[in-house]
């Protein structure tokens, strides 16, 4: 059977769980899937997931875990995991799930396989690909230590849209042991600070202009384009170098490394410094005038004109509805 | 206080990789190598708070022989002593395997604080520091941003206590208490990274490298099967047309077909 | 201020071949004669040994038997002897090859090396005597107290772009040394100051240099057998052009390809880089290239002058080695195993000085008595005016070297040359243009497969500098706005093999020059070319630059 750990923080599911729930229906063969929500108070989330097509919905309740800490989590999910002796662990690579899952693997003394994009086959033969050598490379793994493996997929990597719905899945209390004496963490509350620096790399979707944008002038026709898209701007050097925008919204190999959803090239020629920092975009679109741009060879999407007329457009139609 | 840090030589953020014949690992003989970034924060983080509490930091490495340019370069940047498990099987180690191995070889010591990166720019696990911090039996946290020490408590048991910020999602950011020693994982950014000066250079070829084998049994918890070059499977689709119609037909295979928007 | 000082005895500036040999062989002195041990110390600008060394190489092993003689017993990295030699003259579509190679190009006896990787080697027997080698740091001045050398001061770090002290900022350290061997590499910085503060280079011919521009390559098995060198004259080069190409067969399906030009060409819009690219193109390489993988791309200069334009040697607790001397034998195409001797004379030199208490210009002449003593000499001096011949033109250099060879050198006066530099003409004397043009005359066609625009070549140059810094390229900018662009069309944006220099026109503007000092390869191309010699490179923050893992 295939455990998925969900994650919720104050009563609110974090949207990656479904996606770990998508990777386990993929991968799950004959085997069940039970969904895992733990907190203090975990009912509305274990309602929601109830909507999966899974077997069965398990609610690990106790008070400490009201607030996250990794020693609780690992208690209580190695009283889970011997209890149901799931044959695989599943959950979003986020960065809860980076600071207790090492802890629960090396407690177990079990296989831990993080960041995965990718999946192969099902069942107890399934492989997983993921990212090394910061995206140079994709590596396939297998786990090879006994006992159930955890595998954290990265987020966005399964579709949460893909899950498949309508089933029925039973919802029942799960046991959950706590050592709370032995809680070494005291977590205080998550609070909010301005950013003072541009993180390209969390963002879902960019919209990077090069020197096809002609003027710093022309710079609004993007950042409108970013709006409607929800997107982060980014430059490729030559916009940086020429003071158009700040250092921290470069791209390329002198400047940040991005894999982000969409990455919509505008005017950018797709030399190979700007190429290596952000080829492993899953979706890119370029808009160029020249049919022979570099860029084109690793677009998905590509529009060969004049971006002058085409981003007003784009922008007009992102904004219907 | 005594803090480790543990290092990691891995190769240059310039260099274009080649796979060995049998694509299970990488040609080492055309890479340079470098220490990892978020390591580099961690030992910068650990000489500045040698500089403020006083006491000694320990640089430890699992690694082949060549891991001795980063363990040198640390020294040379201020690090007292270092601690290196030296084995060939340790370059394609995964973080299960090198932390064991950590582990076996820091276990005779007691440590206050250990730091470590937040992950790899090799493996990128991100699990080592964490799965070290169980076998130490020490609490732990990561990516953290910030560090502050209290070495004598008015609160609190225990010898000295730690209070960190740990980086979440979003823009969000949450501190953390626990009880020394403790290990932590280290953002990159976190602080300035200082030069080597010459001096320091000088100094490290007379600071100690305790050579520690290899404990024997240890094996990865995962095996890599092949690595490959990310290929691009998919034929770049253009979308012709007027400005307004190619706009309309893009936004739809956006919704549509690739689901980003 | 009080910036930090160190005192050694003998500081080696470069740590190429010149400067560790040096090192190595005062190594072996202290061994050899006891007594006070020296303390020596190698500064190196890269961030680690070898980074920064480029060249074929075919290497003649004569001076590693005397410097390392169980050189095999200690893994010295020669890659291949050389199996056979071929020389080709090429026109655009066809080769000929000569049927009898020059002597001076039979490589029997050597070997083929990657240049990098024997310093990398060579560095680590530096380490294992224990000298220092400090990588990472940049010599940037001459300490000199007006009549004699004492010692180099190091580059600041963490310096940022508008000269504002960063967080990191460390001062440059003066290292005083009683003797100091420059062997900062052709057109050394400091060389070039020495040169004019000691006035090193009065009654010498001025000095001649080549840029090589170069690429390693993985290609399809079967191709060449290993150990083979190929030279070529002729197309893509005029019989105005000095310049050839080489072609190295390393083990493991690997070649060594790489274009030489002569900085002395007269044609304005002349671009070495767009002729490596049509050389590219020749039957000869593209059969040889064509679905391989590019691995790596790099350039440096050469120092062609030979035996006359060697500077004076030796000043009042300095002595020159190396590429920074111009020890290269441009006939044979060999410059490392004279590099190497050259540096073993002057750590021979320093040694008896440091121990005689006495390291006066009069004591330090006797690195030139050595020098014109040794093999160094018996090899340069008879083809002292073969590359001032090429002055003249293909075929009369050629025709001059023949001559040379039956004649063992022996010449009645010597040839006169002119820095390469002064040769270039005008676009109004070359092509009777006054308006500024700045296509290329040998505009070749770029395919990303085996050809490549520069940009994309520099990538392959593994070159990384920190970005925050002040330019390492000092140039007067009132004549790029103004007279240069009528004039020579910009040459800066086609001599550069690594796109450093960019002219930007706006709109009712001058013309603007960029800068992309972080590309900069360190070739010393621009500050040997400029025809207006308004270029001044100076090494930028210690450890950045190119990554020439393999060339």
């Amino acid at each position: 059977m295939i455990l998925v750990v969900a994650e919720q923080r104050e009563e609110a599911l974090n949207r990656a769980s479904w996606e770990a729930i998508a990777a386990a229906q993929q991968m799950a063969g004959a085997w069940p899937i039970a969904v895992l929500a733990l907190g203090a108070s975990v009912g509305d989330v274990a309602t929601q997931l109830a909507q999966a097509d899974v077997a069965e919905v398990l609610t690990g309740e106790h008070a400490a875990l009201r607030h996250y800490t990794p020693d609780a989590f690992t208690m209580a999910l190695k009283g889970v995991i011997d209890q149901k002796k799931p044959a695989v662990v599943l959950m979003a690579h986020t960065y809860q799930a980076r600071d207790f899952a090492p802890m629960l693997a090396a407690r177990l003394r079990v296989s831990l396989i993080t960041d995965v994009i990718g999946i192969s086959g099902d069942g107890a033969s399934a492989t997983f690909t993921r990212p090394m050598f910061q995206g140079k490379l994709t590596a396939t793994v297998r786990a090879t230590s006994s006992g159930p493996a955890i595998v954290t997929v990265q987020i966005g990597a399964f579709r949460a849209d893909a899950v498949r719905r309508g089933g029925s899945p039973s919802v029942s209390p799960v046991e959950i042991t706590i050592d709370t004496a032995a809680i070494r963490q005291q977590p205080e509350a998550p609070f909010q600070e301005a950013k003072q620096a541009v993180d390209l790399s969390q963002a879902e979707r960019i919209v990077a202009v090069g020197r096809g944008i002609k003027s710093q002038d022309n710079l609004p026709l993007a950042q409108n384009l970013a709006k409607a898209m929800g997107a982060e701007i980014a430059a490729s050097r030559p916009i940086c170098d020429s003071g158009w925008l700040p250092m921290e919204r470069q791209v390329g190999s002198s400047g940040q490394t991005v894999a982000p959803r969409l990455y919509v090239a505008l005017g950018i020629s797709g030399a190979i410094q700007h190429l290596v920092g952000m080829k492993g975009s899953r979706t890119i679109v370029a808009i160029n005038k020249d049919a022979d741009a570099p860029i084109f060879e690793v677009a998905d999407y590509g529009i060969v004109g004049d971006l002058f007329e085409i981003v007003p457009a784009l922008t007009a139609e992102l904004e219907k509805k | 206080m005594k803090i480790a840090v543990c290092i990691k030589q891995v190769p240059t953020r310039e260099w274009q990789p080649r796979l060995t014949d049998d694509k299970t690992w990488i040609r080492e003989q055309d890479a340079s190598f470098e220490m990892n970034e978020p390591d580099a924060y961690a030992l910068e983080e650990a000489l500045r708070l040698r500089e403020k509490l006083s006491g000694e930091v320990v640089v430890c490495s699992a690694g082949p022989s060549r891991v001795q340019q980063v363990i040198r370069e640390a020294l040379a940047r201020g690090a007292d002593r270092a601690l290196h498990v030296e084995d060939n099987s340790l370059a394609a180690a995964d973080a299960a395997m090198t932390a064991e191995a950590l582990a076996a070889a820091m276990g005779e010591e007691t440590f206050d604080l250990v730091l470590t990166g937040l992950q790899s720019d090799d493996q990128g696990h991100a699990q080592m520091g964490v799965i070290l911090a169980e076998r130490l039996g020490i609490p732990h946290s990561t990516i953290i941003m910030e560090v502050q020490v209290d070495e004598n408590p008015t609160t609190g048991p225990g010898q000295g206590r730690l209070r960190v910020k740990r980086e979440l999602e979003g823009g969000w950011f949450q501190w953390i208490a626990m009880p020394l020693p403790a290990l932590l994982t280290i953002q990159s950014g976190i602080n300035q990274l200082r030069y080597a000066t010459l001096k320091g250079i000088m100094a490290a070829k007379k600071k100690e490298i305790k050579k520690v084998p290899l404990s024997g049994g240890l094996k990865p918890a995962q095996e890599i099967l092949s690595l490959s070059s990310p290929v691009r499977s998919k034929q770049t689709q253009m979308i012709g047309g007027t400005p307004a119609d190619a706009a309309k037909e893009l936004v739809r295979r956006l919704r549509e077909e690739a689901r980003v928007l | 201020m009080t910036r930090e000082t160190l005192e050694v005895d003998v500081l080696i500036v470069g740590g190429g071949p010149a400067g560790l040999s040096a090192a190595l062989r005062l190594s072996q002195l202290q061994k050899q004669q006891g007594g006070e041990p020296l303390a020596i110390a190698v500064l190196e600008k890269a961030r680690e040994a070898g980074a920064h060394i480029l060249s074929g190489a075919v290497l003649d092993p004569s001076t590693l038997r005397d410097l390392i003689p169980d050189f095999q017993a200690k893994g010295a990295p020669l890659l291949s002897p050389v199996q056979r030699d071929n020389v080709y003259m090429l026109t655009e579509r066809s080769k000929l090859r000569l049927p009898i190679v020059p002597p001076p190009l039979k490589n029997h006896g050597n070997y083929l090396i990657s240049l990098s990787q024997f310093v990398q080697w060579l560095a680590q027997q530096v380490e294992a005597e224990g000298i220092d080698f400090f990588s990472g740091f940049a010599g940037q001045d001459v300490l000199t107290d007006g009549i004699r050398v004492i010692g180099v001061r190091t580059g600041d770090r963490g310096v940022g772009k508008q000269g504002e002290h960063k967080p990191t900022y460390e001062a440059g350290v003066d290292i005083h040394a009683k003797v100091t061997i420059f062997c900062d590499g052709v057109r050394g910085n400091l060389t070039k100051r020495l040169i004019q503060e000691f006035q090193l280079s009065k009654d010498r011919e001025p000095e001649q240099y080549a840029v090589g521009l170069k690429e390693l390559w993985d290609i399809p098995g079967g191709r060449i057998e290993p150990g083979t060198v190929v030279h070529t004259l002729g197309y893509p080069l005029r019989h105005e052009e000095f310049g050839g190409a080489f072609i190295y067969a390393l083990p493991e399906n690997r070649l060594a390809l790489g274009f030489v030009t002569g900085l002395d060409y007269a044609d304005p819009l002349f671009d070495p880089h767009m002729a490596f690219n049509r050389l590219k193109k020749h039957p000869l390489v593209a059969s040889l290239i064509e679905g391989g993988t590019l691995v790596r791309y790099g350039a440096k200069a050469l120092p062609e002058g030979g035996w006359n334009t060697i500077p004076k040697l030796h000043m009042a607790g300095g002595l020159i080695a190396g590429d920074a001397g111009g020890f290269m034998n441009s006939m044979r195409l060999k410059g490392i195993h004279l590099a190497m001797r050259s540096g073993m004379l002057a750590a021979e030199t320093a040694f008896d000085a440091i121990r005689a208490g006495d390291t006066s210009e009069a004591a330090l002449k006797t690195y030139q008595d050595k020098i014109d003593a040794s093999p160094i000499r018996t090899e340069l001096y008879p083809v002292r005016n073969v590359h001032q011949a090429f002055g003249y033109g293909l075929f009369a250099g050629l025709m001059f070297s023949g001559m040379t060879l039956l004649a063992g050198g022996r010449w009645i006066g010597d040839l006169r040359g002119r820095p390469g530099y002064q040769r270039m003409k005008t676009l109004a004397w070359y092509y009777g243009l006054d308006v500024p043009v700045t296509r290329p005359s040998n505009v070749a066609t770029i395919d990303r497969l085996t050809t490549f625009d520069k940009l994309t070549n520099v990538h392959y140059s593994g070159t990384a500098h920190e970005e925050d810094q002040p330019s390492h390229l000092i140039v007067q900018t009132e004549v790029c706005s103004s007279r240069c662009g009528p004039e020579y069309g910009h040459p800066c944006t086609r001599f550069c093999p690594a796109n450093v220099y960019e002219i930007i026109r706006e709109t009712g503007q001058p013309p603007r020059l960029q800068i992309n000092a972080s590309n900069c390869v360190h070739c010393k191309t621009c500050d040997i070319m400029d025809p207006y010699q308004v270029i001044t490179w100076v090494p930028p923050e210690g450890g950045g630059g190119p990554q020439y893992n393999g060339m």
